[in-house]
């Protein structure tokens, strides 16, 4: 096998773009029509992922340290689809059929050799990392909604039982798929540490024209179904560290770190918490409540609420306003006047220019290193 | 990180529609400086419109080349297999091209209701906020006017009465309590003042309230009618079942 030719082919065709992968989907399904099912009917995001997930794969294909671990994940995230070994040989011979149509004249018996050659490997490497993930955990766990409620007229918290025990790290998040929009993935974190009873809390924003988000948010009623897959992500709590913790959320960014929060809960010497939970209006603090409470219990807590779009009071007169404590501004601009952050381990969850911003401050100024922080953003991932 | 999620696109490959669909460009911060949002929006379903219009002409193109390739390579004619296969693989990426229009129009076309209608929400409430302060401004300046009233009545009542003790006799208890009774006249004073201001202040804030409320309730039965009226009018498909 030589990459560069790999490289050099993959570049020519791929200078077709979308019109690649359209090839690629539809020779697939005219070869092997009962395939279509597994796939949305939109499938304009499907083909930007596979061109995306060629490109990696070719761009690496002479540095198998890095490949081989992307790879293994590809195949254990495809099991959920409801993938098996007898998809792959369908699969490659509409691959190689695509790259044959669009290299024209330039197809040689030598690259087709190649291809033939490295998807071998690919899917070898898939199948495996599949099967050894087979013998721990299933493809996909049902789940039943137990509960539902809207916080606000775009956000609710949705509480799942798994059908069997969905072992996760608080912060991590699994990719839902509900009956209503098949085929559909989406990844939410979990709210809450791991429970005896299994059940997980899920919080979810509507985006507009979210065609997932918007069936959560709207129309889930308790009873109804859904599936989750295995759960994944890196934004877990630092056990080894004794340092005291910072928990910056912003809108349903706060569900990982609510799920970190109650499992610091459970350690026997908890280290000092603030946690600053922040939206851009007040009705948009859609947990304020619970989290108040948990202040009030613990006395090494700290909530901090904020509001970035909110003047001060709200249209009625001093007399009659709360003093529920809810500050004013941007979530880094409140974190700074409440710093500095020495000895501190940051995690930052929410929306990315919230995110990119928080860490910006904490990095500069603040007394954080970035070492130190660990973040995570939503962008269309929950749409 | 100011950028929008540009999508990313390596040298060598092209930018899909299907990748401008998802780009996402970031709020303008407070005060609105940056582009018109619409304007953006309208420009970027313009360039998707011409880049889906672009791929089907040069799908359609390749197409004709390769035919006349065939044809000038087996000009006895006839329709080979591979032909029937490609042809078969062209028709279905046109319905897929056409399906992936139609979602994402949908889309598009609920993305924009729902921002339509978070933006009729803050409206309704900045409007709900600006009455309520209204309301209390209207409910003190009453209030304060009437509890002014009542003290200067009060004032003339107490130098009535005062004429009338003159009059008669000054009697000893007078006399006697003259030096202590200036404060708890005036904190008597201060008191009436204040017990006609929240009793005025409170009639005339739970009336305007009052009105408030029942306007809103009809808004909303309202609302809830038209919402149960569409329900009716579009039953939802049954939600097949997981497998």
């Amino acid at each position: 096998m030589d990459p560069q030719r790999l490289k050099d082919n993959f570049a020519q065709v791929a200078q077709q773009g979308d019109a690649v992968a359209l090839f690629f989907y539809s020779d697939l399904f005219v070869r092997n029509p009962h395939l279509r099912d597994m796939f949305p009917i939109g499938m304009s995001g499907q083909r930007d992922k596979l061109l995306r997930a060629l490109g990696h794969i070719v761009a690496r294909v002479d540095d198998l340290p890095t490949l081989v671990p992307f790879i293994q994940q590809l195949g254990r995230d495809h099991r959920k689809f409801g993938i098996v070994a007898e998809h792959y040989p369908q699969v490659g011979a509409s691959l190689i059929a695509t790259l044959q149509y669009y290299s024209g004249s330039d197809w040689t018996d030598e690259l087709a050799e190649d291809w033939n050659a490295a998807y071998s490997l690919v899917a070898k490497v898939m199948m495996e990392a599949a099967d050894e993930d087979a013998l721990s955990s299933p493809a996909w766990w049902n789940g039943e909604v137990l509960a539902v409620e809207r916080r606000r007229f775009d956000i609710a918290v949705l509480r799942i039982l798994p059908d069997r025990p969905l072992p996760y790290l608080p912060g991590q998040s699994v990719a839902l798929e509900v009956p209503a929009r098949l085929r559909h993935w989406r990844y939410y974190s979990m709210a809450n540490a791991p429970r005896q009873d299994n059940s997980l809390d899920f919080h979810v924003r509507l985006v507009d024209g979210g065609p997932v988000s918007s069936v959560l948010v709207c129309q889930m009623q308790v009873g109804d179904r859904v599936r989750m897959g295995a759960p994944i992500g890196t934004l877990t709590l630092d056990e080894s560290s004794t340092r005291d913790v910072l928990l910056v959320a912003g809108s349903t960014g706060l569900a990982p770190l609510k799920a970190m929060l109650e499992q610091i809960t459970r350690r026997p010497q908890p280290p000092r918490v603030h946690m600053f939970f922040g939206a851009r209006t007040r009705d948009a603090l859609y947990d304020l409540e619970e989290l108040s409470k948990l202040a009030n219990e613990f006395p090494w807590l700290r909530v901090v609420p904020a509001v970035s779009d909110e003047s001060e009071g709200h249209g009625f007169s001093p007399f009659l306003q709360s003093g529920d404590g809810v500050e004013h501004g941007t979530l880094p601009d409140v974190v700074a006047r409440h710093g500095p952050w020495n000895d501190h381990d940051a995690y930052v969850c929410g929306p990315p220019e919230m995110v990119d911003h928080t860490v910006e401050r904490l990095t500069t100024g603040l007394g954080v290193g970035r070492e130190r922080i660990r973040q995570e953003t939503f962008v269309d991932t929950q749409r | 990180m100011n950028s929008p999620n540009l999508p990313v696109v390596s040298a060598e490959t092209r930018l899909s529609p299907g990748e401008l669909h998802s780009v996402v460009f970031q709020r303008a911060a407070l005060g609105r400086r940056g582009y018109d949002e619409d304007q953006v929006r309208h420009f970027l379903q313009y360039v998707e419109r011409e880049l889906v219009q672009i791929f089907n002409e040069k799908a359609a193109l390749a197409e004709e080349v390769s035919r006349l390739r065939t044809k000038v390579a087996d000009p006895a004619g006839g329709l080979p297999a591979t032909d029937a296969h490609f042809a078969a693989v062209r028709i279905l990426s046109q319905a897929q091209q056409t399906a992936d229009l139609y979602v994402a129009d949908a889309e598009r076309y609920t993305r924009e209701l729902g921002h339509e209608a978070r933006m009729h929400r803050e409206a309704i409430l900045t409007d709900a906020k600006n009455r309520a302060e209204r309301l209390m401004e209207e409910a003190h300046r009453k209030a304060a006017a009437i509890a002014d009233s009542a003290v200067r009545q009060a004032e003339e009542a107490k130098a009535a009465a005062v004429a009338r003790v003159g009059e008669t006799a000054v009697t000893p208890h007078v006399q006697g309590h003259g030096q202590g009774e200036v404060l708890p006249e005036d904190e008597r004073r201060q008191m009436e003042r204040e017990i006609a201001y929240l009793r005025t202040y409170s009639d005339v804030y739970r009336t305007h309230l009052r009105s408030y409320l029942e306007a809103l309730l009809r808004n909303v039965n309202e609302w809830e009618n038209s919402e149960q009226a569409s329900l009716r009018n579009a039953p939802q498909p049954p939600a097949p079942g997981l497998p």
